[in-house]
C-alpha cells in the first residue's frame, strides 16, 4: 500500500504570542490597556532596553532591543514596567499544555514562541491549519491572550508565516505556494540576515527569495561565508531541521553592528550596556544562568576577536555581566581602533545538577 | 605440561584471586592467570603489578612447567562445568592449552609464563600477626570513609598505625573521618603506612570467616599479608597521611546522645526529601528535641521529623550531608550514639555507645553551611 509514490510533507505550525510580556501586563492591569506599554528596564536606569512594546507603544516606533531612553524619546507619554518573568514563565507553562494536547513535538524557543510537528494528529482533527486555530482559540478562551501562528511544511517557512498578520493572525502556506512564497520573500525576512547583511545583499542587487535563487550555492557561499548553504537550501523552501523537543541551548547570545564604527571606549560601553540587557533578557526569558561570558569584537577591517571569562558560579545578574564585558573590552582596547560591531555571549550553562553540586561543595566544609 | 584437578577446587582458587588481575591494555599478560607446578602442587598468581595474590592447591601431576592462562575464558568455562575431574594438556613449545572435562574437549592458547611479571617479594621485613576478625573488622569499619580522589593518593588508602599500645586504623576522604584503635593487636615496634583501597578490599573478600592467624609483613614499600594458602603482596601508598589528630575537635561541649537505629531511620527518611545533590538536612536541638528536617525549593518537598533525646549542651542547630551521616551509622555499633559538636562550622564527632573495651571508634563528619539559622 505504501508504494504509491506520493511525498508527504510534515506539518508544522510556529506558534508566536503576540507582544507577549505587554499583552499579560494589560491582561492583569486594565489599567495599561490602549495605552502605550513598554516592558522592559526603566529608561531612568543605565543600559535599559525594550523587552516588549504593546500594540499602541509600536505606533510611536518603539520596537524590542531598543534602549529604554530612545523609547521615551519616541513617546513620552508611553508606561514603562518591569518585566514579571515569574507570571511570564507560569503564563509560558499554560500555553505549553494547550499545545501538548495537540502534539508531543514541542519545541520552545523562548516564553512566547515555539514550533509544533503536528503531522502525528493525536486529536484525529483532520487539518493543521484547523489545529493552529483551535490552539488560537483555546489561548484565547483560558489565558485571555492573543497569539498567531505560521503553518507551513518547514520551520522556517511557518515561522516567516506566522509574522504575516500579525497580531492574531493566522497564514497558511502549503507545498504548492511555498516556491512562490519564498521567490518574493524580501531578504530582510531570511532567518539570520541582520539589517548588516541585507545592506550587503541589497548593494549586490539581492532584495527578494528570487534574487538568491539566481545565485549558485557556490556564489552564495562566496558572499556571505557559511550561511550561504543555508540561503541556498531555504531559499529553494528546503528546511529539514527538525521540531526538537529537548533542544538544549549551548549558548545565548546579543550583538549590533553599528551604523558607523565607534573609536571611543565611552562609546563603546555605553552599547556593551545595552548589549548586555538584551543578552540579561534572553537569559530570563529562557531561564537560564551560564558560566562563561565572551565577548566578540569586529573591526572596521573585519577581523573579529573573541575573548572570554569563565565564572566559578553561574553568572545571571546583569551588572556582572556589564561588569565582566566592559573589563575584556578595556582588556583588548587600543586607540584608533575602529569597532564596527560588539557582542556579548553566555554559555557553559551545564545542567542545573552540576551547578547544585558546586554550590553544595562550596557549603560542604572541608577537614584539609 | 600435564595436570589433573577438580573444577569446583580449581574455581575457588581462581576466584579468591582474581581480584588482583587486570584488564590492562598496556601489558595485555596480566589478564592472565600464572599457572606453575612444582611437586604436585600448583601455585595460581593474579597481578595488577600493583597488588599481587597468588594461591596454592594440590593436583595430580608429574610434570613441572609454567603457563600463563586467559583468566576470563578460563573462569567463565569452569562456572558452567559441574564439579568433575577436568584435565589441562599444555604444549610446553606452543602455549597452546586443551582442557579435557566429561565429553567436552576446549582448546585456548596461553601465553609464556616467564613473560609474566614476577611476583614481588618482601625482604627486610618486620612482621606482625593478627587475627582475621580483627583486620576485617578494621577494614569493614574504614573502607567506607576512603576517598577516591586521585589528586590526594595519600586519602585513598587506609592509614595503619601500629604501637606497642594498639593498632590504629585511619580513612577520610576531607568530609569525614573513621579513626577504628584496636587495643587488642600490638605490635614491639612502632610503624605506619598506608594501605591502597584496592588491597584492603582483596583482603576484605578473601578473609576466611573462620578465625585464622593473618601474617603481616611489611617494609617502607610493601606490604605482605599470608593466611591458609592465600598470600596478597601490596604496594604502599607513598605518601604523607594528613595530621589527622589535629582535626579532631577537643573540646566539644554540646552531647546529642540518642537511639541509633531511630536517627538511621529518621535520617533514611528525611534525605528523600533533601535536595538531590546536597542531600542537606538540618538538625535543630532544643532542649531534649532533635528536630530533623529537609527541603527541596525546586520541587516543594520537605521533611521535619522529631525524636526525643539526651541533650547536654546549648540549642544549636547544624547542617549535615545525610548521606555522610547515614553511611557512618550504618557503620556503627551499639545500640545508642552520641553526636559531640562544639559550634555549627566545627566537625561533629560519633561515638557508639558500647562497652567492648578492645576498641575504640570514632568518626568525625563535617558540617554543611546552612544558609539560614532562622
Amino acid at each position: 500500500m505504501a508504494s504509491l509514490a506520493v511525498t508527504s510533507y510534515r506539518k508544522i505550525i510556529h506558534i508566536d504570542m503576540d507582544a507577549f510580556y505587554a499583552s499579560v501586563e494589560q491582561r492583569d492591569h486594565p489599567e495599561y490597556r490602549g495605552k502605550p506599554l513598554v516592558v522592559g528596564g526603566l529608561p531612568q536606569g543605565r543600559g535599559g532596553v525594550v523587552a516588549t512594546a504593546s500594540y499602541e507603544a509600536r505606533n510611536f516606533g518603539i520596537r524590542s532591543a531598543m534602549s529604554s531612553k530612545q523609547a521615551l524619546q519616541l513617546c513620552p507619554d508611553a508606561i514603562f514596567v518591569k518585566p514579571r518573568f515569574e507570571v511570564y514563565k507560569e503564563v509560558s507553562r499554560k500555553i505549553r499544555e494547550i499545545f501538548s494536547r495537540y502534539t508531543d513535538l514541542i519545541e520552545p524557543l523562548s516564553l512566547d514562541e515555539a514550533y509544533l510537528d503536528v503531522t502525528n494528529d493525536k486529536l484525529s482533527v483532520g487539518s493543521a491549519l484547523e489545529i493552529a486555530r483551535q490552539i488560537k482559540a483555546a489561548i484565547k478562551d483560558e489565558l485571555a491572550l492573543s497569539a498567531s501562528a505560521g503553518v507551513s511544511i518547514n520551520k522556517f517557512v511557518a515561522k516567516i508565516a506566522s509574522d504575516i498578520n500579525k497580531p492574531d493572525g493566522l497564514t497558511f502556506i502549503g507545498p504548492s505556494s511555498v516556491k512562490g512564497f519564498m521567490e518574493q520573500l524580501p531578504v530582510e525576512k531570511f532567518f539570520g540576515v541582520g539589517k548588516v547583511t541585507a545592506a550587503k545583499m541589497k548593494g549586490i542587487g539581492l532584495f527578494t527569495g528570487a534574487d538568491l535563487k539566481r545565485l549558485s550555492e557556490e556564489e552564495l557561499v562566496r558572499h556571505f561565508g557559511k550561511s550561504g548553504h543555508f540561503y541556498y537550501q531555504i531559499v529553494r523552501g528546503i528546511d529539514k531541521r527538525e521540531v526538537q523537543p529537548h533542544r538544549e541551548t549551548k549558548s545565548l547570545a546579543a550583538e549590533d553592528t553599528f551604523a558607523t564604527d565607534l573609536t571611543s571606549l565611552k562609546d563603546m560601553e555605553a552599547e556593551l550596556e545595552r548589549i548586555a540587557s538584551l543578552v540579561y533578557e534572553r537569559l530570563q526569558k529562557k531561564n537560564l544562568k551560564g558560566r562563561t561570558i565572551t565577548l566578540k569584537i569586529k573591526y572596521s577591517d573585519f577581523k573579529q576577536i573573541t575573548r572570554n571569562r569563565s565564572f566559578p558560579f553561574p553568572v545571571w545578574d546583569l551588572k556582572t555581566i556589564v561588569e565582566c564585558a566592559k573589563q575584556l573590552l578595556a582588556d583588548t582596547f587600543q586607540d584608533e581602533q575602529k569597532v564596527r560591531l560588539l557582542g556579548i555571549s553566555i554559555s557553559n550553562f551545564g545542567t542545573p545538577e552540576s551547578m547544585q553540586k558546586n554550590a553544595a561543595n562550596s557549603a560542604q566544609l572541608k577537614l584539609f | 605440561m600435564r595436570f589433573i584437578v577438580s573444577t569446583s577446587t580449581l574455581l575457588k582458587q581462581l576466584q579468591a584471586v582474581n581480584g588482583a588481575s587486570s584488564s590492562s591494555t598496556v601489558l595485555p599478560i596480566l589478564e592472565n592467570f600464572l599457572f606453575e607446578i612444582r611437586d604436585s602442587i600448583l601455585t595460581i598468581s593474579a597481578t595488577d603489578l600493583q597488588t599481587s595474590m597468588t594461591t596454592s592447591l594440590a593436583v595430580e601431576s608429574k610434570e613441572e612447567g609454567k603457563i600463563a592462562i586467559p583468566s576470563k575464558i578460563l573462569l567463565e568455562t569452569l562456572k558452567t562445568l559441574p564439579d568433575q575431574p577436568i584435565a589441562f594438556n599444555i604444549d610446553d613449545s606452543t602455549f597452546a592449552i586443551e582442557i579435557n572435562a566429561g565429553d567436552g574437549k576446549y582448546k585456548l592458547s596461553g601465553e609464556n609464563g616467564d613473560d609474566f611479571p614476577k611476583i614481588p617479594t618482601v625482604e627486610d621485613a618486620s612482621a606482625v600477626n593478627l587475627p582475621a576478625s580483627v583486620l576485617a573488622e578494621a577494614i569493614n569499619k574504614t573502607i567506607f570513609a576512603v576517598s577516591s580522589d586521585e589528586l590526594r593518593p595519600a586519602m585513598t588508602g587506609v592509614f595503619c598505625q601500629l604501637t606497642p599500645q594498639h593498632f590504629t586504623f585511619v580513612s577520610t576522604d576531607a568530609h569525614k573521618l573513621v579513626r577504628y584503635r584496636r587495643m587488642d593487636a600490638k605490635s614491639e615496634s612502632a610503624a605506619s603506612f598506608i594501605l591502597p583501597k584496592k588491597a584492603l578490599t582483596l583482603l576484605k573478600s578473601s578473609l576466611p570467616s573462620d578465625d585464622v592467624n593473618v601474617s603481616v609483613e611489611y617494609n617502607s614499600t610493601s606490604a605482605f599479608f599470608r593466611f591458609g594458602n592465600i598470600n596478597l603482596i601490596c604496594r604502599l601508598i607513598d605518601e604523607r597521611y594528613p595530621d589527622y589528630e589535629a582535626v579532631i575537635p577537643q573540646n566539644n561541649t554540646n552531647q546529642l546522645t540518642l537511639d541509633r537505629a531511630l536517627f538511621l531511620n529518621s535520617l533514611r527518611r528525611v534525605v528523600i526529601f533533601a535536595n538531590k545533590t546536597t542531600h542537606q538536612v538540618r538538625l535543630k536541638i532544643t532542649g531534649s528535641e532533635l528536630n530533623i528536617s529537609s527541603e527541596d525549593i525546586d520541587f516543594s518537598n520537605e521533611a521535619h521529623e522529631r525524636l526525643s533525646c539526651q541533650y547536654e549542651g546549648d540549642d544549636m542547630e547544624i547542617g549535615f550531608n545525610a548521606r555522610f551521616l547515614i553511611e557512618m551509622l550504618n557503620n556503627l555499633s551499639g545500640e545508642e550514639v552520641t553526636l559531640q559538636m562544639s559550634t555549627p562550622n566545627r566537625a561533629g564527632l560519633l561515638i557508639p555507645q558500647t562497652n567492648d573495651e578492645r576498641e575504640d571508634v570514632l568518626m568525625l563528619v563535617m558540617p554543611v553551611m546552612l544558609n539560614s539559622y532562622a
